[in-house]
C-alpha cells in the first residue's frame, strides 16, 4: 500500500461519507438479484447427479444479495462510523480525472495491442500513463519507454518463447 | 523410500548446475520485483509465471522457489525504508523498522531481517521435509467431506480474522466465489454466468484476478490519490552490517518467531499475518529495553521477519499435501502445478515424488543462495526504491498486461483484468480485505467439486459433513475461527456487560 497514512491530505479532517458505500451495497443488491435470475437459467443436468450446476450459483447469488442487504443496513439504520469516516477521508482526496484518465488509457492499450503491435502500443502507453501519473519528464519516459518495449518484446519471443503481436512493425520483426 | 533418502535425491536434482542457474535467476527476480513498492509477494509471483511457462516442470518450480523466497524477502525492504509493506504479514515490520531506518539502523535492520528470513527459511524447510510426508499419509485417509470441511475452515479463518471487518470481508470472499464460478460446469457442461461470451466459458484464470486486483488495483489507487501522498525514502546510513550487540539481540527473537510462524503456517487456516503480530507482542513483552520500543527496538523487525518468512513456508505444507492453498500467494502457487497438470494434493507425493523432493531441495537452496546474493546487493536493491514513481507504476500495468495477455494471447482476459482492477480499486478505497477474494476464485469451484462428490456418495444426505469425525472437528474449529475474534464481546456480554473490542489480526491488504 502506498503510503496511506503519509499523505498530506491526512491533516485536514474530512466530513464522513457514505455515498460510495451505498453506491457499493445498492450493486451488490441489484448484482445479487440479477445473478439469482440468471442461475435459475442455468439447464438443468442431464443423466443423474445429487447436486446439479444451479445449486451453487444460487447459493452465491443469494449470499451476494444478502450481504449487500446487510451492508445498506450499515450505511443507513445501523451506520458504521469508522467506515463512513474512512470514506469520507478518501472521497476528500481522490481526484477521479486522473484515474478516468488512466482506465481509458489502458482500455486504449489493450484494444490497440493486436493491431499496432506490442512495440509500438506499449511504447506509446509508458510515456502518456507516466505524464497522467504526474511525470514531467516527457523525453526521458519516451526513452525509456521505447527500451523497455524493445527489451521484453525481444526478451520473450526470442528467449523465453512467448508469441507477442507484431502489429505494424511486422514487416521489420 | 525413507525422508532423508528422498531429500537426497532431490538435491541430486537441484545440485545440477543449470537448476543452480534456474534457482539464482528465481531469487534475483524475485527480489528485483518484490522490492518494488506495492508490489507483494503474490503479485511478484503472478507477474513471474507467464516467464516459467516454457521450461520443463522441475525447472519451472525450482525457479519459482526462488521467486517465492525472493518475493517475500524484496517485500521486507520497503517496509523498512519506505515504511510501505508491500503486503500484510510486513506491516509489522514497519513499526520498529522504519524507526531503525530514521535513526540511520536501516543497514542493520534489513540485515537483521535477511539472516532472520535464512535462518527461519532453513528451519521451516527442514519442518516441511519431515512434516509434509506424514500429512501427506495422513491426508490419505481424508474423503470428499473432509475435504469440504477443510476448505470452509480456510475461508473462516482468512475472512474473519483478518481485516477490519467480517461483513466486508464476506463480500470479498463471496464475489470471489461468483468469479471462480464462471464458465463451464466440469461435471455437466453447463455454461454458467458466462453472459453469452465465449471466451468466458473457460473461466476467469485466477493469474487475471490477482494481478487485477493487486497491480491494476493498486496502481489507479495511486493515481487517486496522487496530488496528495508525499514519500519519504530513508536513505541508508552507517553500516550495513549489525555489531556484537545487534547480533545477541536478534538470535532469539528469530528462534521464537519460527516457532510461532510455522505451526500456525502450516494450519489449513494459515496465513502469514496472524503470526507476525504473535510474534511482535511476544518480543515487546519479553523484551528488557520497553523504552526501546517505538523508536526503532530490532527484535521488532528480527521476530517477526522470521515468523513472516517460517509461515510462508509453513503454508507449503496444505498447499502441497491437501492442494488447499491458504494464502494469495500460495494460491497462484497452485495454478502453476495446475499448469503443468499436476494437482498438489496427497497423491502427488506419490506419483510425482522426484519433483516434489527436488522442489523441497531448492527450498533449501534458494535460502542459501537468498542470504549470498542478498547481503551484498542491498544498496542495488535501495536504488531501485528511487525509481520515480510515475514510471514505475506505468511499468507495473505495462508487466501486469504483459503477464495476463501471454497466458492466452486474449484480448477479453485483459479486458476481465482491468474491469477486476477498477473492482480492487473500490475494494482498497472502501477497505474491503483482497485476499478472501483471491481465495474464494480458487478454492470455489475446488469446494463446490467435494461438495458434489460427497453428496454423491452420501446420496444427497447432508448429514454426512457432521456425522464423519474428521469432517466434524475440522467444521468445529471453523466455528471457533469465526467467534474468535467477537471472544471479548462475548465473555463481557457473559457478565451482563456490553462494548468490548473485536480482535484484529492484520489488515487483510495482502498483496
Amino acid at each position: 500500500m502506498a503510503g496511506a497514512e503519509a499523505g498530506a491530505g491526512g491533516d485536514r479532517r474530512a466530513a464522513p461519507s457514505f455515498v460510495g458505500p451505498r453506491i457499493i451495497a445498492a450493486l451488490l443488491i441489484a448484482g445479487g438479484a440479477f445473478l439469482i435470475y440468471h442461475s435459475l437459467q442455468i439447464g438443468a443436468t442431464h443423466g443423474y447427479s445429487v447436486v446439479g450446476p444451479s445449486i451453487a450459483p444460487i447459493a452465491v447469488s443469494i449470499c451476494l444479495l444478502l450481504l449487500g442487504v446487510i451492508f445498506a443496513v450499515r450505511t443507513t439504520v445501523l451506520p458504521d462510523e469508522d467506515l463512513a469516516e474512512a470514506s469520507g477521508a478518501e472521497e476528500a482526496m481522490t481526484h477521479w480525472p486522473t484515474v478516468l484518465l488512466l482506465a481509458v488509457l489502458l482500455v486504449g492499450y489493450a484494444v490497440a495491442l493486436a493491431p499496432l503491435g506490442y512495440i509500438v502500443a506499449t511504447a506509446l502507453l509508458l510515456p502518456i500513463s507516466s505524464r497522467i501519473l504526474g511525470s514531467t519528464h516527457p523525453l526521458r519516459d519516451a526513452v525509456i519507454a521505447v527500451g523497455l518495449a524493445l527489451v521484453i518484446y525481444f526478451g520473450f519471443t526470442a528467449f523465453l518463447g512467448i508469441r507477442l503481436p507484431q502489429g505494424i512493425l511486422a514487416p521489420i520483426l | 523410500m525413507d525422508v532423508l533418502g528422498s531429500l537426497l535425491g532431490g538435491f541430486g536434482t537441484a545440485l545440477r548446475p543449470e537448476y543452480l542457474l534456474f534457482a539464482a535467476l528465481g531469487v534475483t527476480l524475485g527480489t528485483l520485483v518484490g522490492v518494488l513498492p506495492g508490489i507483494g509477494p503474490a503479485l511478484t509471483v503472478a507477474l513471474l509465471l507467464p516467464i516459467t511457462l516454457n521450461f520443463e516442470p522441475t525447472a519451472a518450480f525450482i525457479m519459482f522457489a526462488g521467486i517465492y523466497y525472493g518475493g517475500m524477502y524484496g517485500g521486507s525492504t520497503t517496509s523498512i525504508l519506505l515504511n510501505t509493506p508491500g503486503e500484510s504479514a510486513s506491516v509489522v515490520t514497519t513499526i520498529e523498522g522504519f524507526q531503525m531506518a530514521k535513526r540511520g539502523r536501516g543497514g542493520a535492520a534489513l540485515a537483521t531481517a535477511a539472516v532472520g528470513s535464512f535462518v527461519a527459511g532453513t528451519i521451516s524447510t527442514v519442518a516441511i521435509t519431515f512434516l509434509a510426508p506424514v500429512v501427506a499419509t495422513l491426508a490419505r485417509t481424508f474423503q470428499f467431506a473432509d475435504y469440504f470441511a477443510l476448505m470452509v475452515l480456510a475461508f473462516v479463518s482468512v475472512t474473519a480474522l483478518v481485516g477490519h471487518s467480517l461483513l466486508r470481508g464476506l463480500i470479498s470472499l463471496f464475489g470471489g466465489l461468483f468469479i471462480g464460478l464462471i464458465g463451464i460446469d466440469a461435471l455437466t457442461g453447463q455454461a454458467r454466468f458466462t453472459f453469452g461470451v465465449p471466451q468466458l466459458l473457460n473461466g476467469v484464470d485466477v493469474v487475471v484476478v490477482a494481478v487485477g486486483l493487486f497491480a491494476v488495483g493498486e496502481a489507479l489507487y495511486v493515481a487517486s490519490r496522487l496530488r496528495h501522498d508525499r514519500e519519504e525514502i530513508v536513505p541508508v546510513r552507517g553500516g550495513l552490517l549489525m555489531n556484537r550487540e545487534e547480533w545477541s539481540r536478534s538470535w532469539r527473537p528469530w528462534l521464537r518467531g519460527t516457532a510461532i510462524g510455522f505451526p500456525i503456517g502450516s494450519l489449513p487456516a494459515g496465513g502469514a499475518e496472524i503470526p507476525t503480530f504473535l510474534s511482535y507482542t511476544i518480543e515487546k513483552r519479553l523484551s528488557t529495553r520497553k523504552d526501546e520500543w517505538g523508536k526503532g527496538a530490532i527484535e521488532g523487525v528480527a521476530g517477526p521477519e522470521a515468523a513472516n518468512n517460517a509461515a510462508f513456508s509453513g503454508v507449503l505444507v496444505p498447499l502441497l499435501t491437501l492442494g488447499i492453498p491458504t494464502s494469495a500467494t500460495a494460491a497462484i502457487m497452485l495454478v502453476a502445478f495446475q499448469i503443468y497438470n499436476l494437482q498438489p494434493g496427497p497423491l502427488l507425493f506419490q506419483n510425482h515424488p522426484d519433483l516434489v523432493w527436488a522442489l523441497i531441495a531448492s527450498l533449501y537452496i534458494g535460502n542459501v543462495m537468498l542470504l549470498v546474493l542478498n547481503l551484498p546487493l542491498i544498496r542495488l536493491w535501495i536504488k531501485i526504491l528511487s525509481i520515480p514513481r510515475a514510471l514505475l507504476y506505468s511499468a507495473i500495468l505495462v508487466f501486469a498486461t504483459l503477464g495476463v495477455y501471454s497466458i492466452g494471447n486474449s484480448l477479453i482476459d485483459v479486458l476481465v483484468m482491468y474491469i477486476i482492477g477498477v473492482v480492487g480499486f473500490f475494494m482498497r478505497r472502501y477497505d474491503f480485505p483482497v485476499a478472501p477474494m483471491i481465495l474464494g476464485v480458487i478454492l470455489g469451484p475446488l469446494m463446490e467439486a467435494q461438495f458434489r462428490r460427497a453428496m454423491a456418495a452420501s446420496q444427497g444426505d447432508l448429514t454426512i459433513f457432521v456425522t464423519r469425525p474428521i469432517s466434524l472437528v475440522i467444521l468445529l474449529c471453523a466455528l471457533a475461527a469465526l467467534l474468535l475474534p467477537y471472544l471479548p464481546r462475548l465473555v463481557r456480554l457473559a457478565r451482563g456487560e456490553r462494548g468490548g473490542e473485536r480482535i484484529v489480526f492484520g489488515s487483510g491488504k495482502e498483496d
